[in-house]
């Protein structure tokens, strides 16, 4: 019995060792690029890697249609693909290509390639000019979006309409809605929903700031945490908290439990993505959900806020052709953005495109697109373009969750000022 | 001489493998930390020059610092004492004699082996405030009239998580205290029953002596499990509010991971490493001095 399993082991470890050199043999033709994906959705790994994309993969199709590239792809939960990434940077292992919100990090570090060195000028020119723009520190452009998704209030019809309210513009209507709700409701539904929490406190300051003429940074592009329109907006939004119109634990209910709390009836009002629709429709029972745009202090004009993702190649010293390299970067992209591969892509997790020639194929499968692309148009990003912006994300949430715990919002966002600008 | 000399070496080829095991995956990257705790990091991880102290003095002077070493000294303490409390009584239930022990002794085990982070999940479902099954239950029974909001302040999460962490970590201490409570033997009971002992001085004179090295493990292991445990509190509230609910292992995390401080971050790793290593050292040293004395 011993002696077989030896004998195994055995012919194991030289079948092993022969596939090495084999591999190693043939490593010289193909280019290797190692692709790091996030993870959107349950479909994203079966689009890459499975059979999601019409019986096969992103990967089998284009090393397929490239045959002298090779894809180590691997697609990453959001959860982990920081580490992952600042693991593989720290070892000199960074991935060739990568899916990932923040660049601004790996730009000033030195680690990023410039995108005109790897994509094609007719992709280039493809992009919506707005997104390229966040990409760009020192008149240099270090990423391409991948997707975006744009931020709107979404409500509950139903409530409304047995309430007899309309939905509110501006913060004063937004407080008589809420009171109306209360009162309609003695308490049992929530009127408007906050997240406060780790995970996207900082979409709450963009909501309120921006809606009353605030924000990240002022005019010039430099920090302004502690405006007075700021210190008003956040105090608006504790207010909204103290009054009981809101979900009770802010601190710690994220915006997918608000989520499902608006999907079950029990929440009126939600700011949420583009894609909460099909998020409800996901779940038990029929709300119907109407939406308008992010309410605004008196005056002041509200502002939709934009989320995006981007794409991004890092520097590789050691590959031998540098211009080869470059170039299977820019086939992957081409290939990727290609509309017959893209539209697939945005639509199957219900985002929205990054490309101009992904527009109409994406209109003409659901009319409801053309609406979020003119909301796409006009909302603001955050600065994820400044060195400091890691920061100050987890700085505003900081600020935010000790106002919630008693802090004064006007103390904690001046230290916070003095801390990244100071 | 030649034969003795070669029994002497052979513990040591047995142990290779393991040392060898040891010395890659713990004690070499506990090496690497260290020498990363002085070096300056970027925050996408590049590793810079060497900086001394600094990041040491970073992570101490941060304005959450003082909060999260006070989270984490409660922390520890109430889930490893309080655990330690009740494993003990159950494992004293559980050496009884009673119909059903080995079903008892079996759906024990479940809190224990489940996966901490659907333990915290669970333990988030049960105490939410709008659904929550604690709610639900309590509203049908009639005990109280309307919902309570369980998570009101981030004091009152804090002690949910540690009731969490206590749940999970009993049966640990409970089995070890019950290994310890089998190898006992029946006779000096039955002979300090004779003697006219009672129920709490057969306790303290004959259970607690005899399972002291039993506890003694469970409790070393405990603080060590314990001050290092990630999923409960990142999984019930990542540390909201502005770190009042963070121990230094989430704390530590969050540091690197969402404020990109990653020179702070390993220099608090090493600060945790040491406490530990004070913290079982004592407590090994001072119970072996008395098994020694005993």
């Amino acid at each position: 019995m011993k002696k077989w399993i030896a004998t195994l082991l055995a012919a194991a470890m030289a079948t092993t060792s022969l596939a090495g050199a084999a591999v190693s043999a043939s490593a010289d033709d193909p280019i290797e690029l190692d692709v790091i994906i996030c993870q959107y959705g349950p479909n994203t790994s079966d689009w890459f890697l499975g059979d999601g994309m019409g019986g096969s993969s992103f990967v089998e199709k284009f090393e397929e249609a490239n045959p002298d590239i090779k894809l180590n792809l691997d697609v990453v939960s959001w959860n982990d693909v920081y580490t992952e990434v600042d693991t593989r940077i720290a070892n000199d292992n960074a991935p060739d290509i990568l899916n990932i919100d923040v660049f601004a990090n790996y730009a000033n570090e030195g680690l990023l390639l410039p995108v005109k060195d790897y994509c094609p000028e007719e992709l280039y020119s493809d992009f919506f000019p707005s997104f390229i723009e966040q990409s760009v520190i020192d008149d240099t452009v270090w990423a391409v979006p991948d997707l975006a998704s744009a931020r709107a209030l979404f409500y509950n019809a139903d409530i409304f309409e047995e309430v007899g309210i309309e939905p509110p513009t501006t913060w004063a209507e937004l407080e008589d809605a809420c009171q109306a709700i209360i009162d309609y409701y003695d308490g049992e539904i929530y009127p408007w929903g906050i997240d406060m929490t780790t995970d996207e406190g900082q979409a709450a300051f963009a909501y309120y700031t921006w809606g009353n003429g605030g924000g990240f940074v002022d005019e010039d592009g430099e920090w302004a945490l502690n405006s007075d329109e700021n210190v008003e907006a956040i105090n608006f939004a504790l207010g909204l908290i103290e009054n009981g119109y809101t979900n009770p634990n802010p601190a710690t209910q994220t915006r997918y439990d608000l989520q499902d709390m608006f999907a079950a009836g029990k929440l009126a009002m939600v700011i949420a993505p583009n894609q909460l629709p099909t998020y409800v429709a996901d779940k038990e029972g029929a709300i119907n959900i109407a939406t308008a745009g992010i309410p605004a202090n008196e005056g002041k004009t509200g502002s939709s806020v934009g989320v995006m993702d981007r794409i991004m190649a890092f520097k590789d010293d050691s590959a031998p052709d540098q211009d080869a390299r470059n170039e299977a970067i820019g086939r992957f992209l081409s290939f990727f953005y290609d509309p017959e591969n893209y539209v697939g892509w945005v639509s199957m997790e219900g985002f929205l495109p990054a490309v101009n020639s992904a527009v109409e194929s994406l209109v003409a499968e659901d009319p409801s697109f053309e609406a979020w692309l003119d909301v796409l148009g006009s909302c603001q990003f955050y600065p994820t373009a400044k060195a400091e912006w890691d920061q100050v994300k987890q700085g505003v949430i900081a600020a935010e969750q000790n106002a919630l715990t008693g802090a004064s919002i006007e103390t904690e966002l001046d230290a916070l000022q003095e801390q990244i600008a100071g | 001489m030649r034969e003795k000399k070669r029994w002497n070496l052979m513990p040591y080829v047995w142990l290779l493998p393991s040392i060898a095991l040891i010395s890659v995956f713990v004690v070499f990257p506990i090496a690497i930390v260290f020498k990363l705790s002085f070096s300056e990091i970027s925050k996408a991880g590049v590793v810079g020059e060497f900086i001394g102290l600094r990041n040491y003095t970073e992570a101490v002077n941060l304005p959450a610092f003082k909060t999260v070493m006070a989270n984490t000294f409660w922390w520890v303490i109430s889930v490893v004492g309080l655990s330690t409390l009740f494993g003990f009584a159950i494992a004293l239930v559980l050496n009884e004699k009673f119909a059903g022990r080995k079903i008892a002794r079996s759906i024990l085990i479940f809190p224990w082996a489940t996966s901490l982070v659907i333990q915290a999940s669970v333990w988030n479902y049960i105490i939410k405030y709008e659904y929550g099954s604690l709610n639900s239950v309590l509203l049908n029974l009639g005990i109280i009239r309307e919902a309570i909001n369980w998570r009101s302040t981030y004091q009152i999460e804090f002690v949910w998580e540690c009731a969490c962490g206590i749940f999970v970590t009993v049966p640990f201490v409970a089995f070890c205290v019950l290994s310890g409570l089998q190898s006992i033997d029946r006779s000096l009971y039955e002979s300090a029953t004779v003697d006219g002992a009672g129920f709490l001085s057969k306790l303290i004179h004959i259970t607690l002596p005899l399972v002291r090295p039993a506890l003694s493990v469970s409790t070393v292991l405990n603080i060590i499990y314990v001050f290092n445990s990630f999923p409960i509190i990142f999984t019930m509230t990542k540390g909201a509010p502005a770190n009042k609910t963070d121990t230094m292992i989430t704390f530590l995390y969050m540091l690197s991971f969402y404020d990109r401080k990653k020179g702070p971050a390993i220099a608090l790793s090493v600060i945790g490493f040491l406490i530990l290593c004070l913290c079982a050292g004592i407590y090994m040293v001072t119970v072996m001095r008395k098994e020694d004395a005993a």
